[in-house]
């Protein structure tokens, strides 16, 4: 029996590719139906990409497989989906139906989160206008973001099968409805590592006040080695937990028990000859270069006036401005995977704080001014073409007004629509001003080029370098991937 | 009295096994596994999978063929897709008298020979587009298997019932402590190496300490076995085992392992993770393993302890194993849909657990390389398809578990009499309703609602039934009148019929249940007038509902009749009148249904189809005043209120739905809920030995599954379970996946080992976790020293050959709980509700506000509590251990990845937790009378067992010096520096 020359984390990970390789050498097939789903879900042939990192660093710096237009991702998720419909997807004729009941053939065969009855159809509540060379639609809640929409795509027929928030934004994150999957960082920092050594590789940023519901389930590393799992940094209080010393303790007398510790360490390695010691010496030297890198990079009081003013953004705060900042503050120090979560958009209209015509409007205010200064910025400093952006909430929302419990609500609201929803990307190697897919007459379902999360999924993996079925893991007994079992398929028109 | 009752049960499991037995010899003749059954029935110990078989003589089907079907075959022809209908995962597909491709005896006859060898590569298989031709070496062990016979050998290893080995003879006898030793020495001897020495025995006092408790040994267990050692080494290592196995503590740290596989948490999972009281599940765990339980009788008791004879509050308890697992709470969500998904974690957790298998595979489609078909997984699921838990917030059905386990016995008295006074007063009354000579119908129903809910009447089997239109509203009231036969004297009862909106539907594809929040009966006169008819009592279709019927009557409470949140048939219930009323010449009968129910903020439970009847029979009159039927009644509300009277705490378990009101089980065309295609009864896979009999016409239930899995003849479980020990004590199983031991996993490392511990847990241990566990760690190879050098590290990371002792990571628990008791803080309180240790700032946001997180203070032993016993929040872990790779416990974690990862120092040096316990372990160091180097010393044993040499004292004293030069508060930063450092050794948090 001959071992692979691996060690520790990664010798574990390995092992257990290589056991999996070694096993199944899947043949190509042309096969139809059931086994066809089966056998697209494994890597089809090809052979698996396993990335090597090596013994002492299981987030070694990585090249991708394939040759890849985006380095690092910049993912603004808007925790509770926005409307589409108030946004980006423009339906005069919505507008024409505003007020009446909804014809029956929507309904049918439908399963709605909160909606009773027969419903009343919804008009768009904002005026929208053409923007740019390419003369994208934009509301008028986003009027500095509506300057940059030639540099943006838009996929107007995201669909997704979930219509719950926790399960939809698993789906988004993750792939999959439930909980224990690994997130698109994990992935992506499993198959690239990070070039930061001083930093983590994939760090989430959350805003609007609350944690999304199914909380770090959206950035687990599922069934990956823990290293790959995304790193909580907050704006107020402690950047990383734990990563301050104890009170009293310097940083010169923390350096003088590590320079010990790493003594008696290497005696122990020495002793035993576990190269598992090794790696526990490095990685606590890299915790001690986080110790001071970590703060330094969330600190944006050093940013000059200009960019405080350009972003809107007030040192000390927590918000989804600041976090924008702190972004592109991560992505120019090579951070892999940046993931911004912002809570607050679940506009049903059961209380002013969501409704449509009361807090959309200011959560769009807080928003506009930091999307367009993020992406203003990435420019100016040329990191635009290998930053991916990415906009989106976890489904749509329904061009019916809500009517929970069959009566009219006080506030003006719509139920989620996993049907369609509008997600944009920017930057990255996407193809700026164009727009992928069509609604129907009231952006209630996709009528041409739907795009399921999963053919996003392909497509985000294919702009970072990876062939979406050949990148997989083995668990359970399936070579387990980001976009499922379900064929997937990359959006060539989108990439530039 | 867990104790008291092993020896029933033992007879019980016995029994059940003789019976497996007997039918396993006189009836199983199943193809598949006939070869098996012969060759152990010939008294050759059977080793399927070795290592040693040679090829040139005998050809081994699982060891030699079945890789090289698996490796260029069955993606094509395998089990999900069976292109020409052939498929080599199934013998009577491949061998006669149904299979066409191998002609036993005579290879050239044989297709499978003539399509491999074939040169024209339009024919050839596999085709070129899809893999390379067979190599020769490939084709010759076809040939041969063929011309042997093409003995189909049972099939993979693992599904054949595991035969006691044979010891090996090895060379260096005197090397061997027991059996163990010899199979692993064997195999060193073949691979030309040699075990390692024994480890000090203070090194291997601190790994079985460890190891069997979780906690570190203390420096008096450390002078205890040293003075002991020196006596006799080999009563002194024993002494320390038995020991340790009676430490309570034992329970404590094999709970975790087993609470991975069970995927325990004290929350609720997706949607709001709401908190869920189900510790008293953990405390029975941690319970049974210090009884040391067998793990037959555990694992019966945890599928299926409610349907043991008369079950006790523990039998019920057990059941909570398959509760928790994740319930949607979030607004909107399809109960069904959950309910589903977490009937399919049963079936997965199941498989994962107690069988190795993933036989979530199986959901969607037929097992691509193991013989399970896709409705196999329907029959299995359908065992677990008829409990009584939807996906509430509530949790129902619940247990009111006593907070004394003193008082466990009492209430498991007090409960089963409950029931059986609930089920005698059901027969009493039930008849009345279900008696179809006491109705008579009502013509002319009308029906109206007082909100946006639309509502119609249709003839129905001539009968009139109401029903709503279209989705309903909430807080709906539905006004049904109707006349009563012009025959009717007097009525004494009305009966409604509540039944789906489709009822031929909705018994596969259930449909939202109803709620009879308040109900009505009035006799409305010529003018309009309403005369209200009081209702005494309802007699309904169901002894032991969730919510009591008799609320219905009661306007303050929104409970009553109900179906809840599903309803599959229709449901009846009898609305006896206080007295009979007279019924004047004109007039028509009335009756409100009102409903106020509505669920996740989105679903009105109510009656959406239903009908009216009504009686004249005095019988129900009579009822009211029968004195045996208040008696019971009486009975019943005297046990429900001893039952109340014992403080109590409810924890969700399983319970069986009533076999009238079972729900059917489908297969789901690919796995979907809402694509129901055959509908399949409970069963256990083809390919395994077959359920214990039953009598002609009984259906298998979950209790029979229980003792299925339980049984001696079941080939996975008691391999899974003593490979799952191995794996906690070596780091690596002896089937390293041991999440599969199906013929995707990786073959044992030493197969004989492996069937050996298999065979003897079964008898010898008499399925006994302490003693499989004493014989390994009491063996030389677990005995050996983890130095080795850098080539041997080098050829085996893994340890796969086990040439040294184990050396890897302390889990999450054991790093945190080593720290508290090595500095003194540690609380060795047992059982209890979740605890709440220190939590860094801002990591405890919960989705819902009224979820705390309160930190008892310094001098609240809370605060220093094992691991086991922390509360469990999915989508919060607790920093600690998600640092330390435990899992969150959504699924079955067979087993844990161990990383290396500079978040887990950042843990280890700053988090509050262990700053206390450096702190204090600096404290315990400075109380130490004599010289600082004496202190530090003291310091380096209590944390590592081992004295310091030179050189490392001399490190820490100059560690401590450097610090200390700046101290002026008082307190010694220095010999805190010291203790930090101490508590971050490597050689302290690895094994």
């Amino acid at each position: 029996m001959s071992f692979p020359n691996r060690l520790s984390v990664s010798a574990e990970t390995f092992l257990r590719q290589l056991q999996s390789t070694t096993r199944r050498h899947f043949l190509q097939g042309s096969a139809t139906g059931l086994g066809a789903l089966w056998l697209a879900s494994q890597a089809s042939g090809s052979e698996r990409h396993v990335p090597e990192h090596t013994a002492d660093n299981p987030q070694s710096p990585l090249p991708p497989p394939l040759p890849a237009k985006a380095k690092r991702v910049i993912f603004l998720h808007m925790i509770g989906a926005p409307s589409q419909l108030e946004l980006f997807d423009y339906k005069p004729e919505l507008k024409a139906l505003d007020g009446k009941e909804c014809p029956q053939s929507f309904l049918e065969g439908k399963r709605f989160a909160f909606i009773q009855g027969t419903p009343r159809m919804l008009g768009p509540q904002y005026p929208f206008a053409q923007h740019g060379d390419s003369g994208a639609w934009v509301s008028d809640r986003l009027p500095e973001f509506a300057q940059h929409v030639d540099d943006v795509c838009f996929i107007k027929t995201m669909q997704t099968d979930q219509f719950n928030h926790g399960p939809a934004q698993l789906m988004v994150h993750t792939g999959q409805a439930r909980m224990g999957y690994p997130s698109i960082g994990s992935w992506v920092t499993y198959g690239l590592g990070t070039e930061n050594t001083d930093l983590p590789g994939f760090i989430v940023l959350l805003s609007g006040g609350r944690q999304p519901r199914v909380g770090k389930a959206l950035w687990s590393g599922g069934f990956l080695p823990s290293v790959y799992q995304g790193v909580q940094c907050r704006s107020t209080g402690e950047p990383v937990l734990n990563i301050a010393n104890p009170n009293g303790v310097t940083r010169n007398e923390r350096r003088q028990m590590l320079d010990t510790l790493s003594r008696l360490n290497e005696r122990s390695s020495r002793e035993f000859g576990d190269p598992e010691t090794l790696t526990r010496i490095a990685q606590y030297e890299m915790a001690f270069r986080m110790q001071t890198a970590v703060p330094q990079a969330m600190d944006i009081t050093d940013e000059p006036k200009h960019i405080h003013e350009m972003y809107g953004t007030e040192p000390g705060k927590q918000s989804f401005a600041n976090n924008c900042l702190l972004a592109r503050r991560l992505a120019e120090k090579d951070v892999r995977y940046i993931q911004l979560f912002d809570w607050g958009w679940d506009s049903h209209g059961a209380a002013k704080s969501e409704a449509l015509n009361e807090g959309f409007k200011s959560k769009c205010q807080q928003v506009d001014r930091p999307i367009a200064a993020l992406l203003t910025d990435l420019k100016q400093r040329d990191m635009l073409k290998d930053t991916l952006v990415v906009w989106s909430g976890e489904f749509g929302r329904t061009p019916m007004r809500e009517n929970r419990g069959g009566t009219e609500m006080k506030f003006v609201g719509r139920d989620h629509n996993p049907g369609a929803f509008t997600l944009w990307m920017a930057g990255g190697g996407v193809k700026g001003g164009t727009t992928y897919g069509e609604t129907d007459a009231v952006g209630y379902s996709a009528a041409e080029n739907a795009v399921p999360l999963r053919d996003f999924h392909a497509t985000m993996m294919r702009l970072l370098g990876f062939a979406h079925d050949t990148f997989n893991y083995p668990f359970q007994g399936l070579d387990q991937k980001l976009t499922g079992v379900k064929p997937a398929r990359v959006l060539e028109d989108v990439i530039a | 009295m867990i104790v008291d009752d092993h020896r029933a049960f033992r007879s019980i499991c016995r029994l059940t096994r003789r019976q497996v037995c007997r039918v396993l010899r006189g009836l199983l003749l199943p193809v598949i596994l006939l070869p098996g059954v012969c060759a152990s029935d010939d008294g050759q110990p059977k080793t399927s999978g070795t290592a040693e078989a040679s090829a040139a003589q005998t050809i081994d089907f699982s060891q030699h063929v079945q890789p090289i079907l698996n490796k260029h075959c069955v993606a094509c022809h395998g089990g999900v897709k069976q292109a020409g209908e052939v498929s080599f995962v199934y013998r009577d597909q491949v061998l006669p008298p149904d299979g066409w491709i191998v002609e036993p005896g005579d290879p050239d006859a044989s297709i499978l020979l003539q399509r491999v060898l074939e040169t024209d590569l339009e024919l050839r298989m596999p085709p070129p587009e899809h893999g390379a031709a067979l190599s020769a070496e490939d084709v010759s062990v076809l040939r041969q298997w063929i011309a042997q016979g093409a003995v189909w050998e049972g099939g993979h290893w693992a599904y054949t019932r595991p035969q006691m080995p044979k010891i090996p003879a090895v060379k260096d006898v005197l090397w061997t402590r027991n059996p163990i030793d010899a199979f692993v020495l064997k195999r060193l001897e073949d691979s030309g190496l040699t075990p390692s020495a024994s480890a000090e025995p203070v090194r291997w006092l601190r790994r079985v300490t460890l190891d069997l408790t979780g906690l570190p040994p203390t420096l008096s267990d450390r002078h205890e076995f040293l003075t002991a050692v020196a006596v006799d080494e080999s009563a002194a290592r024993e002494a320390v085992v038995d020991r340790l196995l009676a430490d309570p503590a034992f329970g404590e740290r094999w709970a975790s392992v087993w609470l991975d596989q069970v995927r325990y948490a004290d929350s609720r999972g997706l949607g709001a993770d709401g908190r869920r009281t189900i510790w008293k599940y953990r405390d029975w765990v941690i319970a049974a393993l210090n009884a040391d339980m067998p793990f037959d009788e555990f694992t019966i008791k945890q599928i299926a302890g409610d349907l043991l004879p008369a079950p006790t509050i523990e039998d019920l308890l057990a059941t909570a194993a398959h509760r928790v697992t994740q319930t949607n709470e979030e607004g909107g969500t399809d109960d069904e849909e959950f309910r589903v998904a977490a009937v399919v974690d049963r079936v997965n957790t199941t498989w994962q657990a107690w069988q190795g298998v993933t036989f979530g595979c199986v959901q969607c489609h037929s097992h691509p390389y193991d013989p399970f078909r896709h409705e196999e997984y329907y029959q299995f699921a359908a065992f677990f398809n008829n409990t009584q838990d939807v996906d509430l917030n509530e949790d129902w059905p619940v247990l009111k578990t006593p907070l004394n386990v003193a008082d466990y016995e009492k209430a498991s008295a007090l409960q089963s009499r409950l029931q059986q006074q609930q089920q005698a007063l059901w027969e009493a009354e039930y008849p009345f309703l279900n008696t179809p000579d006491h109705w008579q119908k009502v013509a002319d129903l009308q029906a109206s609602t007082n909100n946006r809910t639309r509502i119609t009447v249709e003839q129905v089997d001539g009968e009139p039934q109401f029903h709503t239109i279209d989705t309903v509203s909430r807080n709906t009231d539905i006004t049904l009148s109707a006349s009563v036969p012009n025959s009717m004297e007097q009525l004494t009862a009305v009966r409604l019929t509540a039944m789906p909106l489709d009822p031929k539907t909705a018994v596969r594809d259930s449909e939202w249940g109803f709620v009879l929040s308040h109900v009505q009966v009035q006799w409305i006169d010529d003018t309009g007038n309403a005369v209200e008819l009081p209702v005494s009592r309802l007699v309904i279709d169901e002894p032991a509902p969730f919510y009591n019927p008799q609320d219905s009557l009661n306007p303050k409470s929104n409970r009553g009749f109900a179906a809840y949140t599903r309803i599959h048939y229709p449901r009846q219930a009898a609305l006896v009148l206080k007295q009979p009323f007279e019924v004047p010449d004109t007039g028509r009968l009335q009756v409100v249904l009102k409903h106020r129910v509505h669920i996740l903020a989105s679903f009105s439970l109510i009656t959406r189809r239903g009908a009216l009847a009504v009686s004249a029979d005095s019988a129900f009159t009579d009822l009211l005043s029968d004195e045996s039927i208040l008696a019971l009644r009486a009975d019943v509300a005297a046990t429900q209120k001893q039952i109340g009277a014992i403080k109590s705490v409810a924890i969700p378990v399983l319970a069986e739905r009533p076999r009238h009101l079972q729900r059917p089980t489908h297969v789901f065309e690919r796995g979907l809920f809402l694509t129901k295609a055959q509908k399949v009864q409970a069963g256990t896979p083809q390919s395994l030995p077959p359920l214990p009999s039953l009598p002609e016409g009984q259906a298998p239930s979950r209790l029979q599954l229980a003792q299925w899995l339980a049984s001696e003849d079941n080939p996975l479980t008691a391999r899974v379970m003593v490979n799952r020990l191995w794996a906690r004590l070596f780091g690596t199983g002896l089937v390293a996946t041991e999440e599969d031991f199906g013929s995707s996993g990786e073959p044992p490392s030493h197969p004989q080992l492996l069937d050996y511990l298999a065979v003897k847990f079964q008898t010898r241990d008499q399925w006994r976790l302490k003693a499989a566990l004493k014989e390994i760690v009491l063996s030389a190879t677990y005995g050996q020293t983890a130095k080795a050098t850098a080539q041997a590290w080098q050829n085996d990371p893994a340890n796969r050959l086990l040439a040294r002792g184990p050396r890897f990571r302390l889990s999450s628990e054991m790093v945190r709980d080593q720290a508290l008791a090595v500095s003194g803080l540690l609380s060795r309180k047992m059982n209890g509700p979740p605890v709440h240790p220190p939590i860094p700032a801002g990591v405890w946001k919960p989705f819902q506000g009224g979820d705390k997180w309160p930190v008892p203070k310094p001098d609240n032993e809370d605060r220093y509590r094992r691991s086991i016993y922390t509360y469990t929040k999915r989508s919060i872990p607790y920093p600690m251990f998600a640092a330390f790779d435990a899992p969150s416990r959504e699924f079955c974690t067979p087993r844990r990845l161990r990383s290396n990862t500079p978040l887990q120092a950042l843990m280890m040096l700053n988090d509050q937790t262990l700053e206390e316990c450096a702190a204090a372990l600096a404290e315990q160091m400075l109380s130490v009378k004599g010289s600082l180097r004496q202190q530090v010393r003291h310091g380096f044993l209590q944390v590592t067992l081992r004295e310091p040499d030179d050189a490392e004292i001399a490190d820490l004293l100059k560690l401590h010096d450097v610090v200390s030069s700046g101290d002026e508060d008082g307190v010694d930063r220095g010999m805190q520096a010291v203790a930090r450092l101490l508590l971050n050794l490597d050689e302290v948090l690895m094994k």
